[in-house]
């Protein structure tokens, strides 16, 4: 077990970043985002959570997926050969580190995505354990301890003034031994530290859901009156799904002038009225009652179903964020205890 | 009436959501607290179409100005609605609460004239309200609704110092010289994530379709490039111009914290100086500004 | 197509109304009065056709300047149209010089049919100005 003193942090960061691409938690205007490390940049490590999870470096928002030109023959340029650059991820939260791991199974399942695969392979996840969850922080209730990520490479736990860095995998290794110049050994005292924030969390969550039964209950639930009573107040932005850990649909887009253009993929949700939207005219999601079964029943339901895990980290941000208040928290209270509507 | 829409409570003590309640009997469930922030207006739109009854609604000072936006708009019928007008002396920010007080340990909030009462674990502290309201209240020059069928209860006097700070942010980065506005913009814009929350929850935004969901032409784009943002940004902002009304939801719910009312009340600055002071909401019968001219305008671009 | 600076040739959008200002535009070609070849004349029934995404649609598409013409207030061929334009026009430059974008970048200018001299003139002016200010690149699409 290393450790860092957090007055050597920078020097840490400077270190890292000049092998790979350095994204740490930095504030700006109130908001915090994963942000390129530069020099001179000031690293927040005691808000609970960035507002745009990392899932963004899986998954960017935007990214070219090919160009083409049409000259004497046509010329094709594939980009997700080209994805991936060397990249480390600092002090990642558990809920979200468990998101890639559910992503991994939409993503990587044959046929692979091969730019989400050259990116995950390129990246180095640090997680940065939690010491005291917020109200809207539920993660124990999806079995996700916050005081460890085991899909994460390095942990760091916060003990006062030092990081303790415990690598999990070969990357996380080779990211440790690669700093070791400017880390000092763990003490036992360290080690006993770590093993009390860890222990002492689980009494501090506020906030739990029973998930015992959900996915069932919701087998029978297409038809409910529930949705009807729900969906009302949902004003259909895409504020829940983006910036959701587990959320990972995608549109594709072109953009042709003349005889070249570039096909984009970019995040979609399927909150907006044209996520469903086809040529024809018409919209088998009609109205917001469909749209909000489906973004529930897919979360809740369906996912289960296909991969075997519930479709949310117990993150929070949809109760922090959305601006009507109706978050996964209310349906999985009122759906798992409601017998068939209101 | 179909339905009654107003505020009801919810698991935590800052969420206090729309309720549409449709049986009388469930009228307890209404509350009025410092939380009953979400402006209910634009649900209208949609109760509009799916029923042909009456719909009850509570709003606030800020609210009721997006019911003569709908009127004005030629978006609602003003018999189909029942409007109960709730004077409002201010709503409360949870961010400011929190950074104050334990987040975990609070159980309720409430307002006492010009105090908050909060219940913090097992005490009772008592807080000048002004330095936790949100923002939008302190610059608030209408808390009384403008128009109602029945007023609730009594009207209550605007804050004395709303004039002053309405174009205070406005004016400061107005101050910036033009690369260094570009680079605070920049640097706003580039936090947007495209939800469109600003457009979905604002009812000067209600255009049956909106030129941001049109394919065919395709004037904004999906991708998340800063050019393509701007021209979100810009045309949103612009289209509201001259009807905007100053509620300040946009910004209240933008996830990602885009200062939205610094462009819309730049817009409405530039206009008063121009075309003479105007308030957008007030007056159904009125003329805003972009849908009217004057031979005598003043032109910003050359007269020769 | 690279932006750079050097050898730069600016691409103008104009906008130009039927009635007035395109009329300017040929009586300058028959008075043999040459402009400007980087201005793109795109012409509109009247300059209150101008629909604000146009404009930051042109930018976006490669512009690096963008004119729109009309006739003198009062002389609008539709009456009132080019009133309309005075306004909404007026308040689009605020907004877009507020957010930071050079005000020299989009500008309206009336010109009448007979004012050939002038068209050739401020297309040659708005064509310099761009040409001083470089490349848009603050408004211009990546794809």
């Amino acid at each position: 077990m290393k450790k860092v003193a957090k007055t050597k942090l920078s020097e840490l960061f400077s270190s890292m970043a000049a092998e790979a691409k350095l994204y740490v938690p930095a504030l700006s205007d109130g908001i915090v985002n994963f942000t390129l490390w530069q020099e001179g940049l000031t690293v927040t490590l005691t808000a609970l959570n960035v507002l745009v999870p990392p899932k963004k470096f899986f998954y960017p928002q935007t990214e070219t997926v090919l160009k083409y030109e049409w000259g004497e023959d046509l010329q094709l340029e594939d980009f997700a050969c080209k994805a991936g650059e060397k990249t480390i991820l600092f002090a990642a939260r558990p809920c979200d580190v468990s998101s890639f791991a559910m992503m991994d199974k939409v993503y990587l399942d044959e046929p692979p995505d091969e730019a989400y695969r050259r990116r995950r392979e390129n990246t180095t996840v640090i997680a940065l354990g939690c010491g005291e969850p917020d109200e809207t922080c539920f993660c124990r209730s999806f079995d996700i301890d916050a005081a460890k990520a085991p899909g994460a490479d390095v942990l760091a736990i916060d003990i006062g003034l030092e990081l303790v860095l415990v690598a999990q995998t070969e990357k996380g290794e080779k990211l440790v031994s690669a700093q070791n110049g400017l880390l000092s050994e763990a003490t036992s005292g360290d080690e006993n530290r770590v093993k009390d924030e860890q222990e002492k969390i689980e009494g501090r969550y506020v906030t739990s859901v029973s998930l015992r039964g959900m996915m069932e209950k919701l087998d029978g639930m297409f038809a409910a009156d529930y949705w009807e009573q729900l969906y009302k107040r949902c004003i259909g932005c895409g504020t829940c799904t983006f910036l959701c850990p587990t959320c990972h649909c995608f549109d594709l887009q072109e953009y042709a002038a003349g005889n070249r253009g570039e096909r984009i993929r970019c995040w979609d949700a399927c909150m907006f009225a044209d996520f469903t939207q086809m040529a024809g005219g018409h919209n088998p999601r009609p109205s917001q009652k469909e749209r909000v079964r489906q973004r529930f029943m897919h979360k809740l339901n369906y996912f289960p179903r296909q991969h075997g895990d519930y479709a949310c980290v117990g993150c929070g941000r949809c109760v922090r964020k959305c601006p009507v208040s109706l978050d996964i928290l209310e349906v999985i209270r009122e759906a798992g205890g409601a017998d068939d509507g209101m | 009436m179909a339905a009654v829409i107003g505020w009801r409570k919810k698991d935590f003590w800052w969420q206090s959501p729309v309720v549409f309640l449709e049986d009388p009997a469930d009228a307890h469930r209404l509350v009025w607290d410092p939380f009953t922030i979400y402006s209910p207006v634009k649900f209208l739109l949609d109760w509009q179409e799916r029923c042909n009854a009456k719909v009850g609604i509570f709003v606030k000072g800020c609210d009721s100005r997006g019911i003569n936006r709908l009127l004005q708009d030629k978006r609602l019928e003003r018999e189909r609605v029942v409007v109960y007008g709730l004077p409002c002396g201010g709503k409360a920010d949870a961010e400011k609460i929190r950074a104050s007080f334990p987040a975990k340990e609070i159980k309720s909030v409430s307002l006492l004239g010009e105090q908050l009462v909060l219940a913090v674990g097992d005490k009772e502290e008592r807080i000048a309200a002004e330095a936790y309201l949100l923002d939008k209240c302190l610059t608030c020059r209408h808390p009384n609704p403008v128009v109602y069928d029945q007023l609730v209860w009594e009207e209550v006097l605007p804050r004395q110092k709303a004039d002053e700070s309405r174009f205070a942010r406005v004016q400061a980065v107005t101050s910036m010289a033009s690369e260094e506005r570009f680079a605070y913009w920049q640097r706003q814009f580039e936090r947007c994530i495209r939800c469109f929350a600003c457009r979905n929850t604002c009812p000067a935004c209600n255009c049956r379709v909106c030129i941001f969901d049109q394919a065919e032409p395709r004037w904004l784009g999906k991708a998340n490039d800063p050019a393509d943002t701007l021209n979100y940004q810009i045309i949103r902002a612009f289209h509201v111009a001259g009807r905007c009304f100053e509620c300040g939801e946009c910004e209240r719910i933008c996830p990602a914290g885009v200062p939205l009312q610094e462009i819309n009340r730049r817009l409405i600055k530039d206009m008063n100086e121009a075309y003479g002071d105007y308030e957008a909401g007030l007056d159904v019968t009125d003329q805003p500004p972009l849908g009217t001219y004057r031979g005598e305008d003043p032109a910003g671009f050359d007269e020769s | 197509m690279p932006v750079t600076n050097e050898g730069f040739e600016p691409v103008i959008v104009a906008f130009c109304c039927n009635w007035c200002s395109y009329a300017g535009a040929d009586l300058a070609g028959i008075n043999r009065m040459s402009y400007s070849s980087n201005v793109r004349i795109i012409r509109v029934p009247c300059s209150s056709r101008v629909n604000p995404s146009f404009i930051i649609r042109a930018f976006q598409r490669g512009a690096d300047g963008v004119l729109v013409t009309g006739c003198h207030p009062g002389d609008c061929h539709y009456h009132s149209g080019n009133f309309f334009t005075r306004r909404r026009l007026s308040v689009l430059k605020q907004l877009m010089e507020y957010l930071g974008i050079e005000p020299q970048r989009f500008q309206v200018r009336w010109i009448s049919g007979s004012e050939g001299a002038k068209f050739a003139m401020v297309m040659n002016s708005v064509a310099e100005e761009i040409r001083r200010l470089g490349p848009n690149r603050k408004l211009r699409d990546v794809r």
